[in-house]
């Protein structure tokens, strides 16, 4: 009976310690997956990034309103600086 | 009779004193070995371990990350961004054809050419570069499965200009692990980048490599910000493209400055080349525009009054017997300093260099910045030459005065003319606004410098008026812009031609200009090397600075200096 005892003892410790093992692992694949979601977010973010740069430069925003929006570029004797807004 | 000492003489026979003496030696040594141990763990441990493992133990970097740069602003101009590539190791393939099918759907290639590469290669070949972060997820996902067995996904980068081909040549390249080949993107390679995500390894017998522990490392990488405002380069870019595709120049050059800084506000060239802004290596004899410096050396030091005037020798000067110098362009027999730039006239400037004297011409060219390099911060950086003075003769003395003789660089002759539009200071000429490093740290790097006052600032408000006539009555008149005074030179030099002499037909024109010219924001050089339609720089080059000084002036709400226009 005494031997009994620590069997069940050792199984109960060896069910709990293998539990929590098992629960680790589970929890590291699934920060793993989770980090590589992110990872692969940011970079998909960075090419969203990337591309709004592009829209905004001079030369794309130029062009969109030349040929969509009709517009001219105004001449520098046209424009009016008021005072305390540069 | 021999003496002998007794067998019992004290101090020597005492073995007491012996033993202790042999027992003070014994344990002398180990307590000296044990102090010297002590000593070595306690303040050497860490030489001497970190010398033992890198004699083990090399540590490798699986990734790479580099810093962006980006416009004054603050505008990307590059940046790295993460991709993969995607190989294949033959032998652990497990359904070949299952395999196939996979990439060729997910890369969107055909799969015959996956199978062409198979065959071709004897264990490892790569199916595709720079995959994009949505594709690879999809091919990460089957890693682990049948399907994904002897794929290899490798980090690697793709360097990306969202701005297109815009300051390229500035800019330069950097490959796909993120190592900086050409211009700034070299020059800047070690702040730039840092190794990530190292691992202690060492190689076994065989030679494998047995990766130990990772270490733990914070990212602290430098973001370039240039002096360069990304808006200003376009206009730049912009009037050259115009301008190449009009007169189809070898090869163009357009240069936008702060005076009053030494900022280089936009640097195109034409052809664009990695790594290669021909604004900081170009050379080339300046012609016409140099008159400017001769005038200004002859004011400032006082060989000639404002007023002066020239005599023409009836437009043809013979300056030593079977060199004479013709001027076509007017029919006058004294042109004053103002005329001699008005009509850029050869003789006018050629005679002004002779009455400075050759010592006096030499000491203001480099008082000017000639002939040696600006220490703009550029590989490659030309410096020009400009001959000692004691080699002189006289025709190189008179022609000196209207720029052949001497080669200078783009970013000499804008930095000189800043220093005439700014009261008669050089500006040390800066590319690089600062470095900013991921940890916050901020290093400027572009303070205004003073080099040095080469002229007064009345000469120098002498000179810009002097140059507004130029472009008021003279030959840069393509180059006004309404509302605004504009002062500028133009310049039409032939080349020295293979054969030798000048040739007629191959020659540099441009045009150097401030604007406005009583209190100068910008100066902007333009040059078209070689252009195979026929201009000059009144024709040619000064309709370029229009284009790009009329952007420039609004979009930076620069008030207009002239009262009378309408």
């Amino acid at each position: 009976m005494k031997y009994v005892g620590w069997l069940l003892i050792f199984f109960v410790f060896a069910f709990i310690m293998i539990s929590i093992h098992i629960g680790i692992a589970r929890s590291g694949r699934v920060i793993s997956q989770l980090q590589n979601e992110v990872a692969i977010k940011e970079a998909r973010n960075q090419y969203e990034e990337l591309e709004i740069s592009r829209l905004s430069s001079p030369q794309e925003v130029t062009q969109f309103a030349e040929q969509n929006l009709g517009m001219v570029e105004v001449k520098p004797h046209q424009v009016i600086v008021l005072e305390g807004t540069k | 009779m021999i003496r002998r000492t007794p067998f019992s003489a004290p101090g020597v026979f005492n073995v007491k004193k012996r033993m202790s003496w042999v027992l003070g030696v014994m344990f002398l040594a180990p307590a000296l070995i044990t102090g010297k141990l002590f000593y070595l763990q306690l303040f050497r441990h860490e030489e001497y371990s970190s010398k033992a493992e890198r004699a083990i133990y090399n540590y490798l970097a699986e990734d790479r990350v580099r810093g962006g740069i980006y416009d004054v602003n603050g505008r990307s101009l590059a940046e790295s961004v993460r991709t993969h590539s995607c190989g294949i190791v033959k032998r652990y393939v497990k359904d070949k054809d299952a395999t196939f099918t996979f990439l060729a759907e997910t890369l969107n290639i055909p799969k015959k050419q996956i199978a062409d590469k198979w065959n071709q290669s004897k264990n490892f070949f790569f199916v595709a570069k720079r995959i994009k972060p949505d594709v690879y997820m999809q091919l990460a996902q089957v890693r682990r499965q049948d399907l994904g067995q002897g794929m290899e996904l490798t980090p690697e980068y793709e360097r990306i200009h969202p701005f297109g081909q815009s300051a390229l040549d500035i800019l330069g390249a950097a490959n796909s692990k993120n190592v900086g080949l050409s211009g700034i993107e070299q020059m800047y390679n070690d702040p730039m980048t840092q190794d990530v995500s190292k691992k202690r390894a060492k190689r076994s017998g065989r030679g494998e490599i047995i990766y130990d522990r990772s270490l733990k490392e914070k990212i602290n990488v430098a973001n370039v910000y240039l002096t360069i405002d990304s808006t200003a380069q376009f206009y730049a870019e912009r009037a050259l493209n115009n301008a190449v595709e009009k007169l189809k120049p070898q090869r163009a050059i357009a240069l936008v400055q702060n005076p009053n800084t030494g900022h280089i506000l936009a640097a195109a060239s034409y052809p664009v080349k990695d790594g290669q802004s021909l604004a900081f290596q170009f050379t080339y004899e300046p012609g016409s525009t140099f008159k400017s410096i001769a005038v200004a050396t002859a004011i400032d030091s006082g060989t000639l009054p404002p007023n002066a005037s020239v005599y023409m020798e009836g437009r043809n000067w013979e300056v030593t017997k079977g060199f004479v110098i013709h001027d076509k362009q007017h029919q006058k027999d004294y042109l004053t300093l103002a005329e001699i730039l008005q009509l850029s006239s050869n003789i006018g400037a050629g005679k002004v260099a002779l009455e400075i004297g050759a010592k006096t011409l030499f000491s203001y060219f480099k008082a000017f910045g000639f002939g040696g390099k600006t220490d703009v911060n550029f590989n490659g950086e030309s410096k020009g030459s400009i001959p000692p003075y004691n080699t002189w003769t006289k025709v190189d003395l008179v022609t000196k005065g209207y720029g052949y003789g001497v080669s200078v660089t783009p970013i000499q002759l804008i930095t000189a003319y800043s220093a005439i539009a700014n009261g008669g200071i050089l500006m040390q000429p800066h590319l690089v606004d600062r470095i900013v490093y991921t940890n916050g740290k901020v290093e400027k790097l572009s303070k205004p410098v003073k080099i040095r006052r080469v002229i007064s600032a009345q000469t120098s408000q002498t000179m810009r008026e002097l140059l507004q006539t130029v472009v008021e009555v003279g030959s840069g008149k393509r180059a006004q812009i309404k509302g605004y005074n504009v002062a500028g030179k133009t310049g039409t030099a032939e080349k020295l031609s293979q054969e030798g002499g000048y040739g007629k037909r191959s020659h540099v024109v441009s045009f150097v200009g401030m604007v406005p010219a009583t209190k100068p924001e910008f100066v902007i050089l333009v040059i078209l090397d070689n252009p195979e339609v026929y201009a000059f720089g009144s024709t040619g080059a000064a309709p370029v600075f229009k284009e790009i000084a009329e952007p420039l002036l609004a979009m930076q709400g620069v008030a207009p200096d002239q009262t009378d226009f309408e």
